[in-house]
């Protein structure tokens, strides 16, 4: 192994990080408001990335309404899943194994009709800004590197903002803290249910669309994605958004690590292995789990 | 107290609709065996799946627990099969003695951490456990030869006679599955099966009952393992062929939506369920493309308004006769 | 001879002491109810006893056997068995498997027992199929033996966990509100139904808030308030207990 790559490895591994962090707190935002698992969480990445350059090259519609259009569309299916999948088996009071179960189910049938409508072929998007990567020292720093830092950041930092200022998001907290008791202070805490899979559903689209350029998207990209943001999320301590998105890029780090040293074969099953350690060890996180 | 008549009159129409499923599987089966040609390839994989949602019916069904990753005991022994057989000469039955072996080791393993977690964390980690075995059986190419797969796979056989003829593989296949549902049914009227009922209601009454809910749960684990294993070991003898795709997530999902169409906690549903679902694409050939796509919307329907499944029409009887018999 | 031993039991949840330095004997024989208001620590006190919670200081001693801190499995296996305060019954199952499954202690067999369903397993089948009919029909439920337990009514389900937990054959029944949520001619069967459970052998020690069945049933008192054991005696020693009558009136112990 040849250990001068480690650093330009481990900066993609920060990059690839933000991505999973991002996806690990749409796993929180939705647990917190309901106690559901929702494993079409990578769907929604795919169709970011799938939405966004459909709009780009068949529509020629320029980048960043592209982008805002498959946000907005993406979050419109979020709130589908919840209104057709998740919400009737809610109403049933389904076991939290049914619903893990439905909600993979949904991940398939997005995944699938994504083919029959798109294809197979995978798809990429051009970098945001068209440049050649600055040279830092020995260091090659993308200009899609630091677009993702900077969006992830602004993004968590929105968020936290959002559940800490606006009604809203800080009726989504109550929510997070116990149900009964939001649900006693008059909160309507089945419309914070929808609320919950449209931010995550945004998240998720987000994050396909800043990854996009640096590699590609496909019908089937979503299942790894969801893992590897389920990783971070548990990593995080499941139920703290900000602990998903430092999980996040500790695993993006961990698995640029297990390239240089196992091989890029295994960089998922470093990523799987961190997961049954974490779960086996210590399933509460580096942090603690929120409840 | 309530004093209740004894149930009398739907005892003989629950009888009958209860063998109903059986008897519609059972004659598409023996169609099949008759008619022969594709419909016989289509039976076997069916009863191979039969053999897989059996165990998984044992853990999930009896004992209440959640897998989403016996996948990986499946292509832990149909890879030491294929790979015994095909480069070191082994026989298939003491290869997929090895086989077994290694996915029980394997089972018992990952099962003692694994079944102390509950909820969503004991279904990622079975799923990982899933993933992990099939990134090795993408990555470790020296012996699975990687996405490529490993083919010229024996057939079955026992003492030098090999079972080459579909109708031949079908006949026998049908004995397994004859074999596992009479384990199936035995498990489930036993001191055993009461006692992982007992836990897949209330682990802790079944504690407070002297029942060691993690002993008994790993029991379900490895027994339920020791299926997958058989299940994976006769995929690659039937078909001569192994890739990772076989052992894939896809394979959960699909055993998942027999399960749960066959009725999951039932004797007959993993047999009901697996040919059912494995017959739909046939008849809807021209909508191959939207197999999976139906599978997945099958299975959400299902869970929303039957998570009961179709074997379970008797025992709504029941249940009918059951609230009338209190209310009366 | 004692059967129960609590040796200053003390459980801590942060910083509320909810059972708190309680010592108590139970002798074999007879039925002794534990009373208090709510949140005293009665229900704590029994996970402490069945082994579902370690306590956080002091011993519980069984039969002469330490059992603190040991799995409620283990501790059922030597006789000790209880219910719950929210009934857990297994509710899928008709309420004759809820007592089939109850006498699992006294039964053998496992995995490969159940595949080779030999004849001495198959004996063994329909003695417990015997055991459980006899135990419906203690509690009166032989009527509704084949029905799910979760669509029992309220009543019957009590009596259905009691007949399960007799099953086991213990030495020694912790019953937790057995009354709850019954009506009172329920009530008044249930006590003869405990009184026969003691008659029979079973050392009986009962959670209970309705007075009047704690008069009839228990040959002694134990009283808790604010986790601290207050008083004990029997039913008319307790009943005429300043401390006592202060702790159910929410004075200060002082002020009676
Ligand atoms: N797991 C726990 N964690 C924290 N506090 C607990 C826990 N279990 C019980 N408590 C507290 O301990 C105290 C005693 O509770 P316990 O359930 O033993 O009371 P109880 O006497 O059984 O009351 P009740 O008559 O209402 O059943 C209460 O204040 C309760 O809130
Ligand atoms: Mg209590």
């Amino acid at each position: 192994m040849d250990l001068s790559y480690l650093p330009q490895i481990a900066l993609s591994g920060i990059g690839i990080g933000c991505i999973y962090g991002l996806i690990g707190i749409g796993f929180c935002v939705i647990y917190n408001a309901s106690g559901i698992v929702n494993f079409a969480q990578g769907a929604f990445v795919m169709l970011g990335g799938m939405i966004t350059h459909t709009m780009l090259h068949r529509y020629g519609v320029p980048m960043i309404a592209s982008a805002a259009i498959a946000i907005a569309a993406v979050s419109l299916a979020g709130i589908v899943i919840e209104r057709v999948v998740v919400r009737p088996l809610w109403n049933r009071n389904a076991t939290m194994f049914v619903m893990i179960l439905a909600t993979l189910a949904a991940q398939i049938v997005i995944e699938r009709s994504t083919l029959i409508v798109a294809g197979d072929q995978p798809r990429t998007l051009p970098a945001f800004t068209d440049l050649p990567p600055m040279m830092l020292g020995g260091l090659a720093v993308s200009y899609q590197f630091l677009w993702i830092v900077a969006a992830s950041l602004a993004t968590v930092a929105a968020l936290a903002l959002f559940f800490k200022t606006t009604l809203v998001g800080k009726a989504m907290r109550a929510c997070a803290i116990n149900r009964e008791a939001a649900a006693l202070q008059g909160i309507p805490v089945s419309r914070m249910l929808a609320l919950s899979f449209a931010l995550s559903a945004a998240l998720g689209a987000i994050a396909g669309i800043l990854i996009t350029p640096t590699q590609y998207t496909a019908f089937n990209v979503g299942v790894p994605f969801a893992i590897n943001g389920f990783i971070a999320a548990i990593v995080g301590g499941f139920g703290r958004p900000l602990g998903a998105f430092v999980g996040g890029i500790m695993l993006g780090l961990a698995q640029a690590i297990a390239i240089v040293v196992f091989g890029a074969g295994f960089k998922n099953v470093a990523a799987l292995s961190v997961l049954l350690l974490f779960l086996f060890v210590r399933p509460s996180g580096i942090f603690g789990s929120a409840k | 107290m309530t004093k209740s008549p004894t149930i009398t009159f739907p005892d003989m129409t629950r009888r009958g609709l209860g063998a109903l499923p059986w008897i519609a599987a059972a004659g598409v089966l023996a169609y099949a065996f008759f008619v022969g040609g594709y419909l016989t390839t289509v039976m076997s994989f069916a009863l191979i799946y039969v053999v897989f949602v059996t165990g998984l019916n044992v853990f999930m069904g009896y004992a209440g627990q959640v897998s989403f990753g016996h996948n990986a005991f499946a292509a832990l022994s149909g890879y030491t099969s294929a790979y015994l057989t095909t480069s070191h000469g082994f026989a298939p039955l003491p290869a997929f003695g090895a086989g077994l072996a290694l996915a029980l080791s394997c089972a018992l393993i990952v099962g003692y951490p694994t079944l102390r977690l509950k909820g969503h964390y004991l279904a990622m980690a079975t799923l990982a456990i899933g993933l992990i075995v099939y990134e090795v059986a993408v990555e470790w190419t020296s012996v699975t030869q990687g996405y490529m797969g490993i083919s010229g796979i024996p057939p079955i056989g026992i003492a030098g006679y090999e079972i080459t003829s579909e109708r031949g593989q079908l006949a026998f296949l049908t004995v397994i599955v004859a074999l596992a549902t009479l384990v199936s049914w035995r498990i489930r009227e036993s001191r055993f099966g009461r006692a992982l009922s007992a836990v897949a209601g209330s682990e802790d009454a079944a504690r407070a009952l002297g029942i060691s809910a993690s002993r008994y749960k790993l029991s379900a684990f490895l027994a339920s393992a020791a299926f997958a294993a058989l299940a994976g070991s006769l995929f690659v003898h039937v078909v001569g062929f192994v890739s990772p795709e076989v052992y894939g997530l896809h394979m959960v999902v699909l055993a998942f939506t027999m399960l749960y169409v066959g009725g999951i906690g039932t004797i007959a549903g993993p047999f009901v369920g697996a040919v059912i679902i494995s017959l739909l694409p046939e008849m809807f050939r021209q909508f191959k493309d939207y197999q999976d796509l139906a599978y997945g919307a099958a299975l959400i329907l299902l869970l929303i308004y039957a998570p009961r499944g179709l074997s379970t029409i008797s025992s709504l009887f029941r249940r009918a006769a059951a609230k009338k018999a209190v209310v009366s | 001879m004692s059967l129960l031993e609590l040796q200053n039991v003390t459980q801590r949840f942060g910083g509320l002491v909810a059972v708190d330095d309680v010592s108590a004997t139970i002798a074999q024989g007879g039925v002794t109810a534990v009373i208090g208001p709510n949140g005293a620590g009665k229900t704590t006190l029994f996970n402490a006893i069945s082994g579902f919670r370690t306590p956080s200081a002091g011993r519980v001693v069984f039969g002469g056997v330490d059992i603190t801190g040991m799995a409620p499995e283990r501790i059922a296996a030597i006789g000790l068995v209880r219910t719950f305060q929210l009934v857990q019954l297994f509710g899928e199952l008709t309420a004759m498997e809820n007592v089939k499954v109850g006498c699992h202690l006294h039964t053998r067999g496992d995995l490969l027992a159940a595949i080779l369903r030999s004849p001495a397993t198959r004996r063994s089948e329909r003695q417990v199929e015997d055991d459980a009919r006899k135990l419906l029909d203690f509690v009166g439920l032989t009527d509704v033996a084949d029905v799910a337990a979760s669509s029992l009514p309220y009543g019957q389900q009590r009596l259905l966990e009691i007949a399960r937990a007799l099953a086991a054959q213990p030495k020694l029944l912790l019953l937790d509100e057995p009354a709850a949520g019954l009506n009172s001619g329920e009530t008044a069967r249930l006590s003869a139904t405990i009184r026969e459970i003691a008659a029979r052998g079973t050392t009986v020690l009962l959670i209970e808030h309705d007075m009047k069945l704690v008069m009839s049933t228990a040959d002694r008192v134990i009283v808790l308030d604010f986790g601290r054991k207050i008083a004990e005696g029997t039913p008319d020693e307790v009943r005429d207990n300043p401390a006592v009558i202060a702790a159910y009136l929410g004075m200060p112990e002082g002020a009676a």
